[in-house]
């Protein structure tokens, strides 16, 4: 216990340190997940079929083997082209968060497309809209409010995956748990503890306001 | 006769200058083959790692590699029939009578979906298991060792290192615990999504509450659970690469020695590369194998 109180103050420090992690990827995957459901929906191939690749690579390898390759592949590369400033786990963590979610973003914003009625799309051509103008002012408004649960869903999944930052030794949550567990003489399942109820103080909340507005939105529908 | 048309006619029709860019994309497409196979070409005739053995070309990866692969596939396949045993187990307390075991159930499936994967593993391996091997001298390689003694065939465990087999073992209990609980959710929804009268018209044909569960509700709920149950492997797969942190060698803990060793930065790099599409081979074959399953065996009673 005595390990607790001298622990906490920079067991909340990490806390919020995976927050900002989460903050600054989160967006960054939303615009490329955007970006790349447009060019996955696109009748060209040379837009859609990289897009395609993107996604299906990035959802079928693990984490891990993305952050290594980003952090220890491309890290190891920008020594070479006198970058080495970006060579740190904010710039891998914040770039392979970002990437990664970009590919199931990408799916969220097709789904919630796809479910706009077709007859909307029709309308605005027989009134007269361009392809841009019946995408962002027809079917975009509409699918917002169907992609947000699943978007706050990734939220969380993307501040659980965010420990995985502690592999290339950045700062959060859970390195500076791994560190308070290797300082510590004594029994450790107390500083595991804490890190695990700190990850559910910031999720569970999270995810209660995700179903309480999913319960509103079906029930409006 | 008239055809459906899919497409209004209103809709805008693409630009041809942009439609060019196709013919362009299929000629890089076939460069960009042709240059990896002449970068390939290039380190396959070049040693690339100075072992104590002597060196160690790239054609000796191939076969690691697949080795490794092996034990992935083993390690996920053991989590995975242990998280069925776990998802059932939840599932049950979740559609259980008695409110303790649903709040048991609830409170397993909050913690786990709330939390990190990577941060349970850590929980088990080395917080759970070295207090359980100091205050109870709780040793899993024995445990398994006695067992398989038990059936007498123990020479299965016996040439494996007792020290590794410890992070292999946690590791597999936390893969599991972690993916049971996403399990029960799935167990649950299968059985709740079986038609309410499904299980009325049973009773009152005459049969229990168990024999309905058991020969009318399970069958259906099952046909149902099958796609998500193979999803989650797959995702099973690519979540066991967080065992390398245990220090468990297995797929991913190879790629990362094979690319530590080396000094060039580049072949560093493309050791990685090589590795994360190595893995998206063995991921998305699974995939595409799981779908085609699916479409095969999908067809109800």
């Amino acid at each position: 216990m005595d390990s607790l109180q001298h622990w906490w103050q920079p067991f909340l420090v990490g806390a919020f340190d995976t927050l900002i992690y989460c903050v600054i990827s989160f967006p960054l995957a939303l615009l490329l997940g955007l970006l790349l459901c447009v060019m996955k929906g696109s009748r060209f191939t040379w837009l859609s079929t990289p897009a395609r690749i993107f996604i299906e690579v990035f959802r079928s390898t693990p984490i891990i083997t993305q952050i290594f390759l980003v952090y220890y592949g491309f890290g190891a590369i920008l020594v070479n082209y006198n970058l080495s400033q970006f060579d740190n786990a904010w710039v891998a963590g914040i770039l392979c968060l970002g990437l990664n979610y970009a590919a199931y973003e990408a799916e969220v914003f097709r789904a919630g497309f796809l479910s706009v009625e077709r007859g909307q799309t029709e309308a605005a051509y027989s009134l007269g809209f361009s392809g841009g103008q019946n995408f962002w002012r027809i079917v975009f408004p509409q699918a917002i409010p169907l992609m947000t649960p699943p978007f706050v869903n990734d939220f969380i999944y993307m501040l659980k995956d965010s420990a995985i930052i502690s592999v290339i030794s950045g700062t959060e949550l859970t390195s500076i748990m791994q560190r308070a567990t290797f300082l510590s003489s004594s029994n450790t399942v107390p500083l595991y503890l804490m890190g695990l109820a700190l990850y559910l103080v910031m999720s569970l909340p999270i995810s209660y306001v995700a179903r309480f507005f999913e319960r509103r939105l079906r029930a409006a529908l | 006769m008239e055809q459906t048309v899919v497409r209004p006619d209103s809709e805008p029709k693409p630009r041809r200058w942009l439609v060019m860019f196709d013919y362009l994309f299929y000629l890089l497409l076939l460069l960009a083959i042709v240059g990896l196979a002449y970068y390939m070409y290039y380190y396959l005739s070049t040693p690339l790692i100075v072992t104590l053995t002597g060196k160690l070309p790239m054609v000796i990866w191939v076969p690691i590699l697949l080795q490794k692969t092996g034990t992935t596939l083993f390690i996920s396949l053991v989590s995975m029939v242990l998280a069925t045993v776990f998802g059932f187990i939840g599932a049950a307390g979740r559609l259980s009578r008695f409110a303790p075991f649903r709040w048991l159930a609830a409170i397993y499936v909050e913690v786990i979906r709330g939390t990190p994967i990577l941060v349970q593993l850590l929980f088990w391996y080395f917080g759970v298991a070295q207090i359980l091997s100091i205050s109870l001298n709780f040793d899993p390689y024995a445990l398994i060792y006695n067992f398989m003694t038990l059936l007498q065939s123990n020479s299965v465990v016996a040439n494996i290192d007792a020290s590794l087999f410890d992070a292999f073992f946690w590791g597999i209990i936390g893969l599991s615990f972690n993916y049971g609980a996403y399990l029960t959710e799935v167990f649950r929804s299968g059985v709740e999504s079986v038609d309410r009268g499904q299980a009325e018209a049973a009773l009152s044909l005459g049969l229990n509450s168990r024999q309905t569960m058991r020969r009318v509700i399970l069958p259906q709920a099952l046909r149902i659970t099958l796609p998500p149950l193979t999803n989650y492997f797959i995702t099973l797969i690519q979540d066991s690469a967080l065992l390398s942190i245990l220090g468990v060698t297995e797929l991913e803990q190879q790629i990362s020695a094979l690319a530590v060793v080396q000094n060039n930065s580049n072949i560093k790099l493309f050791i990685y590369v090589f590795g994360a599409l190595y893995y998206f081979v063995v991921c998305f074959s699974l995939a595409l194998l799981a779908r085609f399953l699916e479409s095969r065996f999908s067809k109800a009673y």
